[in-house]
């Protein structure tokens, strides 16, 4: 059963705390616009409007401060700066849902502002109290023209951002949200018409910003609301700047799953496990940008990032490097040609061989591309933890490949922190699809000399047939390796039991036998770390909180994508 | 590149517009102002706006009687009715016509535009038949609706 919406909102600490600091600074702000209006002696004129411009100029100080609050949490740069020093205070991965709360906002009072406005034009043409009609103010001066300008973009923007559309089509939501930068410039200059002042005239000046501000009493916000904006701006710039830094695609390799691998040289691109970054192919489209995962490790010469074909952009990729589906299809069947062959042979290989696509041979040679980043991601954490638990679900597998590399370079290193033992899971709902990952876990697996510090578990969700079961059950019994994934470990079906999972690992740490010399220890840190979809996130938190006891710690963080 | 369903956006700017007009409309009844009065009217002090003569028969449906703003209530919740769309219409023919909505967005844009408050639903609801227009030339068909609703799938 899902959780009520109450429980979601009020009966989570943490949500309502934010509840309450949220709502609370939108009343709280709204109420003293309102004050400040209606008691403001020097506004008599305008108070003879009564509630309708205190609720405008109330939510007026409201939307000031969501203007400026929109663009905090697309800061990426900054807040990839800041984050792990501020990673306690506020949830630095959930800045695209805050940017969404603050939308919501924004949409909310500016309804309340609208409003409140309408019935103030139509009260100054009635009482005339300035000689001037509703129409005037709505769409001769900057306040009006700038108000409606920026409730058209929102419309625009806000319907193209939904999820639906985002999803079907990214570019509708990528190209119309830069409509926010006129919307920015409107908000900056709403305010210069003058509406608020104690003189029947605008008192208009010839220097900037063009208003008297002695007798223009309006809250001046733009001298706040337009550090973000700024901020914003030159962090474009820079992004710009970063991409242009020499970067040469050096290897383009094509897993027999389909996935291409796209290793990237660039000296100036610093990054740590589990982080992702954007890629640009201008050969595709010069102006999108697209996410990807780093699957290399901080220690690798190279950045890659492995692209499946499934999207418009990723197929057209595919096409300009001469890896389009006809190609990847003949050579997925090759290889599971081979692969049958080898089977008979249990030859421990077959599946993970790529092929390296050569430049030379084909008539166009590799594409440039640019990437911008890095992002996100708390991986660095995992080295925090004495028990990491690593879970990945369907393609949420993929920053892992980064951190189990990074944690295989440390391990030859000697340079584990305080991590002493790595549980990772993979929960997939066909394997043989993830082809690529296979071939690494292997690597990683056949490295490991301490047979307790890594283990793989890996969760087949689907459904299998008859044939396969049998297939399995026969294939399966005493050979080295898993029929499936060709590693030395099983593979089990079904989805895990997170209750069991954390329990045991409890029971384990708790007796002594799964840490030895832990015994001495006060307080084992386990820390499980997921990238997969928000439901099961969920549940697996929530199994992690439960098997908390004084003596082990469990703790929660997942990766967005 | 990718593709771009127009009814699936268009639905959202249709409700947008159709809240927006709504509420509007709502306001227009306690706020009663015909949108072009100012052609050929005169500004008194105070009173605001004299409507010219011209302007009679929309004066008396607007600001003497709220008849404009009453019908334009009821389109816009219409048109959210086939949008939503309401239990009794999801999955008739009313529900997967483009021609329906498109009339209904421009009945609804006629009559909004007529009012003070209704310029900004007006466009908006244009907008959003203009999107339908453009579902119904690319031959996209409403597809049936799902049982149970929701994004439960994702799971």
């Amino acid at each position: 059963m899902p959780e009520s919406w109450f429980h979601r909102e009020f009966l989570t600490p943490r949500k309502l705390c934010f509840n309450v600091i949220w709502y609370g600074l939108h009343f709280f702000l709204f109420g003293y616009g309102w004050h400040s209006q209606a008691t403001n002696a020097r506004l008599a004129g305008l108070n003879t409007l009564k509630w309708s411009v205190w609720s405008s100029r109330g939510a007026g100080l409201v939307l000031a401060f969501d203007g400026g609050m929109i663009l905090v949490p697309m800061l990426r740069n900054i807040i990839r700066v800041v984050r792990p020093k501020l990673a306690w205070l506020f949830p630095a991965d959930e800045n695209i849902w805050f940017h969404r709360q603050v939308a919501y906002q924004m949409a909310f009072w500016a309804m309340v502002h609208t409003t409140a406005h309408y019935v103030n034009f139509i009260r100054v043409e009635q009482t005339q109290i300035r000689k001037q009609t509703a129409l005037e103010i709505h769409y001769t001066q900057p306040g009006g023209i700038t108000g409606h300008v920026m409730l058209l973009i929102i419309v625009l923007m806000y319907s193209t951002a939904h999820n639906k559309i985002r999803a079907q089509c990214f570019e509708a939501f990528w190209y119309t949200h830069h409509l926010a930068f006129f919307f920015m410039i409107g908000l900056y200059t709403h305010a210069t018409g003058c509406f608020v002042r104690d003189t029947a005239q605008p008192d208009f000046i010839p220097t900037f910003p063009f208003y008297s501000t002695d007798h223009c009493l309006g809250y001046l916000s733009w001298r706040f609301t337009i550090w973000p904006g700024i901020l914003y701006f030159g962090e474009r710039v820079y992004r710009e700047i970063r991409a242009r830094r020499s970067t040469k695609l050096s290897k383009l390799l094509v897993h027999p799953s389909g996935a291409m691998e796209l290793r990237i040289v660039k000296p100036s691109f610093k990054y740590t496990a589990g982080q992702w970054l954007f890629i640009q192919v201008p050969d595709v489209s010069k102006f999108q940008w697209h996410p990807f995962t780093i699957t290399s490790a901080p220690e690798d010469p190279y950045v890659s990032v492995h692209i499946r074909q499934v999207g418009d952009w990723t197929r057209a990729l595919g096409d300009r490097v001469g890896a389009g589906p006809s190609v990847v299809q003949a050579m997925t069947q090759a290889a599971l040609k081979a692969y049958d062959k080898d089977e008979k042979t249990t030859t421990a290989l077959g599946r993970g061989d790529f092929v390296e696509l050569d430049p030379a041979s084909s008539t166009r040679p590799l594409p440039v591309v640019r990437i911008d980043g890095p992002y996100g991601a708390p991986a660095e954490d995992v080295f925090k933890a004495e028990v990491a638990v690593l879970v990945g679900a369907g393609i949420g597998v993929t920053p892992f490949a980064s951190i189990l590399k990074h944690i295989w370079y440390r391990q030859r290193r000697g340079d584990l922190g305080s991590l002493r033992r790595v549980e990772f899971f993979w929960i997939c709902r066909d394997a043989p699809s993830f082809g690529w990952f296979q071939s690494l876990l292997q690597e990683v697996e056949a490295a490991q000399t301490d047979p307790n510090f890594l283990r793989i578990n890996i969760y087949l969700t689907q459904k299998i047939s008859e044939d396969m079961l049998w297939n399995i059950a026969v294939n399966d019994a005493g050979a080295d390796y898993d029929p499936l994934t060709l590693l030395r470990t099983r593979t089990m079906y079904g989805r895990p039991d997170w209750k069991a999972i954390f329990g045991r690992i409890r029971q384990a740490i708790e007796s002594g036998q799964y840490l030895p010399g832990s015994k001495s220890q006060l307080v084992t840190k386990v820390g499980a770390y997921f990238c997969g979809p928000s439901v099961l996130a969920k549940a697996i938190k929530e199994e992690a909180m439960a098997a908390c006891t004084s003596n082990v710690k469990f703790t929660f963080a997942k990766e967005h994508f | 590149m990718g593709v771009f369903i127009w009814h699936d956006w268009a639905r959202f700017v249709s409700l947008a517009a159709s809240i927006y007009l709504v509420w509007a409309g709502y306001w227009a009844i306690f706020y009663r102002k015909f949108f072009w009065d100012i052609v050929g009217g005169i500004v008194r002090d105070p009173g605001g706006i004299q409507p010219s003569r011209g302007a009679e028969p929309f004066i008396s449906v607007i600001v003497k009687a709220p008849i404009i703003q009453i019908m334009v209530i009821i389109v816009s919740l219409i048109t959210l009715m086939v949008e939503l769309p309401a239990p009794f219409i999801k999955g008739t023919s009313i529900y997967r016509s483009w021609t329906l909505r498109i009339v209904l967005l421009i009945f609804q844009a006629f009559l909004g535009v007529l009012l003070y408050q209704g310029t900004n639903g007006a466009l908006y609801s244009l907008i959003a038949a203009y999107g339908y227009t453009m579902a119904q030339m690319k031959g996209e068909t409403m597809p049936e609706p799902k049982k149970g609703g929701g994004r439960g799938d994702r799971a």
